[in-house]
């Protein structure tokens, strides 16, 4: 807390507070900051959809499920910085005329839970939550909710039936969130790091910051960098940057010299680029179109130890674990997918499995109720284009040639 | 007003509803699975994906609305290639073992197929393998089949009320489970067996004997139980109905059902079905022809009539038969036997409520629609568990606190209790206080209604005796709501008319009812119990409910009836059976129950149905009363006549015969055949020609006919006019109410499970609910140091039977509660009663019971 | 029957909810802490609290992976597989806990000390490969560091 404080922490508040709601959610607008959960949607036009609705309460829930395999950006900044997000979510909350905010924190991340609820007893015990803030009259109170273990329910809609104590199954759109959220009133969901970001924009203002790195998508970029790299980390760069500069530059390259294979840009769900194709800005238009997405900015580096079916059938035993069986298409053809590798990675593959292979994932991709069959078939369907060849092999030699 | 255009059709909407209900009003059909009308849309299957302009993928017609301007496609290359793949994902885990699976030929993954499906499949792997689940006694799940749609779930969650089942687990491993994944434990309704799509809920009632396509006949009829009067279509093959299912669309309970209606059925095939008259002759029941048998009857009350004359002769009537029988029957004792001592076992509650309710507010007071529950403000449920005894209209009542209506409870409805907002219990058998206060509270606020209304006048006679404050949990934020609210409904049970002041409760009632404009609804558990009452089987009314003290009614039937109408008015039910006890009564004719059973303190009415002349019985079933009878003649069952029932909202509807039987007669042709034999020539030929006659003579069901029931809705009053205003002075109300003790008092469960000696006959419903069990609160339980699940001996001074017990969390009080449903062992046998002196139903309130731990001791052993 | 103190805990978190349905997942987890795994018996115990319906809340129960169906070790591992850490070897330390220590995934050891869950990424990547000892995470593992680290728990 005291080091937070130190750095200037918390003084936004104060004068956030003398502005307009509309003026902050201007602000955001100017600084062209994109949601940094994955969807990359731009944050000024979420909360004004919000604020426009006139049901009250709202809610403003941040999501901290993240669980994109290769990921570790949210609960870094949480256990490093905590405050930094709550004065985010005080910021926006009274950009939004939210009373109410929820931390929808992954399960698994114990350290972060600690911490987060040291913080926040701090923060109201500093009344910078509460129902008077700073005497200001204004109310937010924050509650940390904790996930149970379901990727899913990182994907909003399923989030908010998670929160309502359901089983966390996506709700069809529309209505959106941000008129029929939480418990039916209009909720606003944002990544931690778009939170995240909220202060230094109201420091710098929306003008300076929208000037930093990329004009396309303005701010600084956390990067979680895993795999086969001397120094694997998470690393805050320009939006501006390369994946080769992130790998080599930043994470120093493979760590035994080894031919880097295969890249993952954005997390499992991200389909895979050949170690020949990174030289690709790391923003969400530039890597759409190398055939790839930005997702949750996880670099996964592969090095040609690596085998790829494996790793596809690893990836393909993710989705199947996670669906949650709302759809046919994610809930079946993830099961059938996950056994069709399976055999081919042991050897019992059959010539016809290429075509189905990419047959069933092409059923699977846009036919699927919310984004998680559209990653699962991405991500084989990226497999499949860039190294078709190690399939096949397998297949014909009836083995994997990799040692496991 | 939204216009859309739907494959080149223009497409006109009132209101915003799904793109696939847009399409269904044009006539176009569009392919789903997870989606049911009865449900909220799921979106889950991907069958119903259309193609919209200016949409970057196909999309849900189910779960998206019809916009204007929106240019929508339902077929295509594309769409049909979708569909075609979700179908082959459906498929790899769905074992193909359509020869042996009862849902085939009605499969709605099979017919899906049949039209989109892939021509082979290319899943080579390994099948899903989960064993068949028979661990319940009337339901089977088999999860290889299931299609993972939530269709049972959201039926049992979202309609039934119950969310007995659920989804366990995720992904590709996700089954549906009951509770305990084993047995349902449940309301077993059967809604998730008729909203399921596939075969993975399945009836073991006609497990692998069933094939639509086999059944000989399918007729719609309506269900024998209660007083909802649910709809449904009967499948008969082999002269035995197979199955029952409800139909979206048809009846008031558009395509749901209760335990009873959905596996109930089964009675009428019952081993224990008599099939030849029988006639006591030295100390024994043999049997005997027809014609000796009906001349016997014939000769018998022709005498006992010219000894005594005609008041010696009693006749109880049965709410199970059809309005057409119940006419013919007190005609024949008005008309032939020169009496009016006709009433019925509704007696005991129903027939006494309605009849005190319509005095003293008018004909017609009780006729409200059940649909109209769900639009309820505020719903006031008193006397009983609707969701119990009349299931179908409970889940009206669900339905409403769903939809954010206030529901209140007084007294005990567990089926309630996640649905009430306030559940308030007076002390044990006081209900009358609090309802009194109640009334003078709200009479205090509102005031008058009326100047010269005899309601006003006697609620204002009420409130010198009363303060109208009373200290009770709860009360307060009553009283408010009932103040706060615009549309009230008022749902009675028949506990508290089983009181020895039960007229109390009712005045009261009668007037919130007035004061607060409520709509009020009169449980009932027997099929046809308004029926028996607008068909005259009441002693003081003739049909139409016309009284009999006033002559020009009394004119009008002696006209159509050519001859005089006795005029003494006749005995209420109880006072039948006292009358008999006392010689007053000689003959007693019973059509179609089971008084010995039915009524408190059976040993008494054993005893004076036993001093009789002459006891004559007419039933399907050798019942306790038949044991007793000097003639029991054999009549037809629900199933195997045509005729009309009357429900709780007075809704006329058509019971069609569905299988044909060579043994018995219609009660109708029984009763026709002695009158003739007596001298009065009844010589109708079928139901049809009863109903032109008293659609003739009764100015309620005025120019009635079949075809018009078979066609529309027939709501009462049809085009007859009911008698409107007060009709009776008030008679003047019980004040003092007598204090019960701390001991423990015996009452009557009305279960859901069963409904007398029918269910009693189901094999189905006694798999579900196999034996008679006394209920105790958990307080007591522990006092006595009894576990659930104990043998017990249960004592009271009319005498004692053994049974389990079974601790109910939600009993509160000194109550102990015992259903009257099992052969040997009905609570019935225990009760005594006092009879209320105005509605003259039996008050059975503190009935003093203990109850003893059995304990087995082996004798004789060293 | 839950003690006072955990019924006013639920109490509190109750109130932090516009509904109570909201509460069932919390409530999940202190049935989990108190009997170490949700029984049936510990599933109805929280939807009598909650006055929700049993099936409903077994159906939740079921959906998440981190609410045990069977009861566990003293100690769970919790030992993550998925890509980072497989490329760096995690399923070798899988096999090495099932050779040196019995363990199978999803099982527990004979002296009912240890279970062993694969699990997906716990986000601990740049650390790979990486696992959870009861709450504590522990990364960049090899089967020399696993026998000093599960040294730790007896
Ligand atoms: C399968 C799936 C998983 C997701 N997981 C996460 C997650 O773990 N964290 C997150 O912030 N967003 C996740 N998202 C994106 C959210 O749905 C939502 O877009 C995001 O939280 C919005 O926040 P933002 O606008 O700040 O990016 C996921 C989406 C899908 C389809
Ligand atoms: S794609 Fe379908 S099954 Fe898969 S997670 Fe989304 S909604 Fe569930
Ligand atoms: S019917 Fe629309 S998705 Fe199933």
């Amino acid at each position: 807390m005291e080091d937070y404080l130190k750095t200037g922490g918390y003084e936004n508040i104060s004068r956030a507070f003398d502005l307009k709601p509309a003026d902050i959610i201007d602000e955001v607008k100017m600084s062209g900051l994109k949601g940094r959960g994955g969807a990359g949607f731009p944050t000024a036009m979420k909360w004004s959809f919000a604020s426009a609705d006139p049901k009250f309460p709202k809610y403003l829930i941040c999501n901290a499920d993240e669980a994109e395999p290769g990921t570790f950006k949210d609960k870094v900044l949480i256990e490093k910085n905590p405050h930094l997000l709550i004065e985010g979510m005080i910021l926006s909350a009274y950009a939004l005329k939210a009373e109410y905010g929820y931390i929808y924190l992954r399960g698994e991340y114990y350290n972060a839970k600690e911490i987060l609820e040291k913080a926040i007893k701090e923060a109201y015990e500093n009344n910078f939550l509460g129902d008077d803030i700073l005497k200001s009259n204004i109310k937010f109170h924050i509650s940390l909710y904790v996930g149970a273990g379901a990727y899913i329910c990182g994907e909003e809609t399923a989030l908010l039936d998670s929160i309502e104590g359901k089983r966390g199954q996506p709700r069809s759109k529309p209505p959106f969130p941000v008129n029929v959220g939480a418990w039916g009133m209009p909720t606003i969901v944002n990544n931690v790091e778009t939170l995240a970001n909220i202060p230094h924009i109201m420091r710098v203002g929306g003008k300076v910051y929208s000037e930093i790195g990329n004009p396309e998508s303005p701010g600084p970029k956390l990067y979680s960098v895993s795999g086969c790299v001397r120094k694997p980390g998470l690393y805050e760069l320009d939006m501006g940057v390369t994946l080769r500069e992130i790998i080599y530059d930043y994470a120093g390259g493979t760590s035994n010299g080894r031919y880097l294979k295969a890249v993952i840009p954005g997390g499992v769900s991200a389909p895979v680029l050949p170690g020949d194709k990174i030289d690709c800005i790391m923003d969400y238009t530039s890597l759409s179109k190398a055939g790839s997405m930005l997702g949750s900015a996880a670099v996964i580096a592969m090095d040609d130890s690596v085998c790829m079916v494996k790793v596809a059938l690893r990836i393909m035993k993710f989705f199947e674990h996670e669906s949650c069986g709302k759809c046919t298409p994610c809930r079946e053809g993830t099961v059938w997918l996950r056994k069709i590798l399976e055999r081919i990675e042991q050897g019992n593959g059959r010539k016809e499995d290429m075509n189905l292979l990419s047959e069933i994932s092409m059923n699977i991709s846009g036919k699927s109720f919310c984004a998680l069959g559209d990653g699962a078939a991405g991500a084989l369907l990226g497999m499949l284009r860039h190294f078709r060849d190690e399939f096949e092999e397998h297949i014909e030699e009836e083995n994997c040639k990799f040692e496991s | 007003m939204i216009t859309l255009t739907i494959n080149s059709e223009e497409v006109r909407l009132e209101e915003p509803v799904s793109i696939l209900e847009a399409a269904g009003s044009a006539g176009i059909k569009i392919p789903t699975l997870c989606n049911h009308e009865l449900l909220k849309p799921f979106g889950g299957c991907r069958l119903c994906v259309v193609d919209v302009e200016r949409m970057p993928k196909l999309v849900n017609s189910c779960s998206i609305n019809a916009a204007d301007g929106m240019i929508v496609k339902t077929e295509s290359e594309e769409i049909s290639r979708v569909r075609r793949s979700m179908l082959e994902f459906l498929l790899i885990n769905h074992p193909l073992d359509c020869a042996y699976c009862d849902k085939a030929g009605e499969c709605e993954l099979q017919d899906a197929v049949m039209q989109y499906g892939p021509p082979s499949g290319r899943f080579m792997e390994e099948k899903r393998k989960v064993p068949e689940s028979h661990e319940d006694p009337v339901l089977a799940r088999n999860m290889e089949r299931c299609i993972v749609c939530s269709r049972c779930v959201r039926m049992c969650d979202e309609v039934q009320g119950a969310s007995a089942i659920g989804m366990i687990n995720r992904g590709g491993r996700t089954v549906v489970e009951p509770f305990s994944s084993k047995s349902f434990d449940c309301e077993y309704c059967g809604n998730c067996l008729t909203a399921c799509p596939v075969g993975s809920i399945l009836s073991r009632q006609y497990m692998h004997n069933y094939r639509p396509w086999q059944m000989d006949s399918r007729t719609k009829t309506v269900c024998a139980y209660c007083g909802v009067g649910c709809s449904f279509v009967t499948q008969v093959r082999d002269e035995a109905i197979v199955r029952v299912a409800p139909e979206a669309g048809l009846g008031l309970n558009n395509g749901l059902l209760c335990s009873k209606g959905m596996f109930g059925f089964d009675f009428t095939t019952s081993a224990r079905r008599i099939k030849k008259p029988l006639i006591r002759k030295n100390g024994n029941l043999v049997e005997s022809t027809w014609d000796e048998a009906l001349d016997f009857v014939a000769l018998r009350l022709k005498e006992i009539k010219d000894e005594r004359g005609g008041d010696a002769i009693a006749g109880i009537a049965s709410s199970r038969c059809t309005n057409e029988e119940n006419y013919i029957f007190q005609k024949f004792l008005r008309m032939v036997c020169g009496s009016n001592n006709i009433d019925s076992i509704s007696r005991t509650g129903y027939a006494a409520a309605q009849k005190y309710f319509e005095n003293l507010l008018g004909q017609g007071i009780s006729a409200n629609i059940i649909s109209g529950l769900k639009n309820s403000e505020t719903i006031l449920v008193l006397g009983g568990d609707p969701t119990a005894v009349n299931p179908v209209l409970g889940i009206s009542i669900r339905a409403a606190a769903g939809k954010g209506a206030h529901v209140v409870v007084i007294g005990h409805a567990p089926g309630l209790d996640r649905f009430s907002e306030i559940v308030i219990s007076p002390p044990d058998f006081r209900e009358a206080e609090l309802i009194e206060a109640l009334l003078i509270d709200i009479y205090g606020v509102k005031g008058k209604r009326s100047e010269n209304n005899i309601m006003d006048r006697s609620i204002s006679e009420l409130s010198e005796g009363i303060s109208g404050k009373i200290d009770i949990n709860g009360y307060n934020e009553l009283r408010e709501i009932l103040l706060n609210s615009s549309s009230i409904s008022i749902v009675l049970g028949m506990d508290l008319v089983q009181r020895s002041d039960g007229h109390r409760s009712l005045f009261a009632l009668a007037g919130l009812t007035y004061l607060l404009e409520a709509r009020l609804y009169l449980l009932s558990e027997r099929p046809n119990e308004q029926g028996l009452i607008d068909s005259g089987c009441v002693p003081d009314m003739l049909p139409g409910g016309r009284l009999l003290s006033i002559p020009d009614f009394r004119r009008r039937y002696e006209n159509a009836w050519g001859g005089p109408v006795p005029e003494l008015e006749g005995r209420t039910l109880m006072e039948i059976i006292e009358a008999a006890g006392n010689k007053e009564i000689r003959a007693i004719y019973v059509m179609g129950d089971n008084p010995v059973y039915n009524l408190p303190d059976s040993q008494y009415v054993r005893k004076s149905l036993g001093s009789l002349d002459l006891l004559v019985v007419q039933d399907i079933f050798l019942s306790e009363t038949a044991e007793l009878a000097d003639v029991v003649l054999p009549a037809r069952g629900w199933s195997e006549k045509t005729g009309t029932y009357t429900n709780l909202e007075r809704r006329i509807q058509l019971l069609r015969k569905v299988v044909n039987v060579s043994y018995g007669k219609d009660d109708w042709k029984i009763i026709s055949d002695i009158s003739s034999k007596m001298g009065y020539e009844m010589d109708y030929t079928d139901a049809e020609g009863i109903m032109e006659e008293l659609a003739r003579v009764s100015p309620l069901y005025r120019n009635l006919t079949y075809s018009e029931i078979a066609e529309k809705e027939n709501l009462w009053p049809y085009y007859g006019e009911p008698l409107r205003g007060e009709l009776k002075e008030l008679p003047p109300l019980t004040r003092d109410s007598n204090d019960f003790g701390d001991d423990l008092y015996l009452a009557i469960e009305r279960p859901l499970f069963h409904s007398g000696s029918l269910s009693n006959s189901s094999s189905a419903l006694l798999k579900i609910s196999p034996e008679p069990m006394i209920k105790i609160g958990p307080s007591h339980a522990g006092r006595l140091n009894i576990s659930d699940g104990d043998m017990v001996s249960v004592s009271t001074d009319r005498g004692s039977l053994d049974m389990k017990i079974c601790i109910d969390k939600t009993l509160k009080g000194n109550i102990l509660l015992m259903s009257n449903n099992y052969k040997g062992k009905g609570v019935c046998q225990l009760l005594c009663y006092n009879l209320d002196h105005i509605t003259k139903a039996p008050g059975i309130e503190g009935c003093k019971v203990s109850i003893r731990k059995m304990t087995y001791e082996f004798e004789g052993q060293v | 029957m839950f003690n006072d103190g955990i019924l006013k805990e639920i109490e509190e978190i109750r109130d932090k909810y516009p509904d109570r349905k909201s509460a069932l997942i919390p409530s999940l987890y202190i049935a989990q802490r108190e009997y170490g795994w949700l029984s049936n018996e510990a599933l109805r115990l929280v939807a009598d609290n909650l006055n929700l319906p049993e099936a409903t809340v077994r159906a939740t129960a079921s959906f998440y992976s981190l609410f045990k169906n069977k009861p566990t070790g003293r100690h769970l591992i919790q030992l993550c597989t998925n890509v980072s850490c497989m490329i760096l070897g995690s399923e070798k330390l899988k096999d090495f806990l099932g050779s040196k220590y019995g363990l199978e995934p999803g099982g527990t050891t004979a002296d009912g000390r240890f279970s062993l869950l694969i699990v997906e990424c716990i986000g601990a990547c740049d650390g790979a490969p990486s696992m959870l000892v009861n709450e504590d995470s522990y990364d960049e593992l090899t089967e020399q560091n696993i026998d000093v680290i599960l040294g730790k728990y007896r």
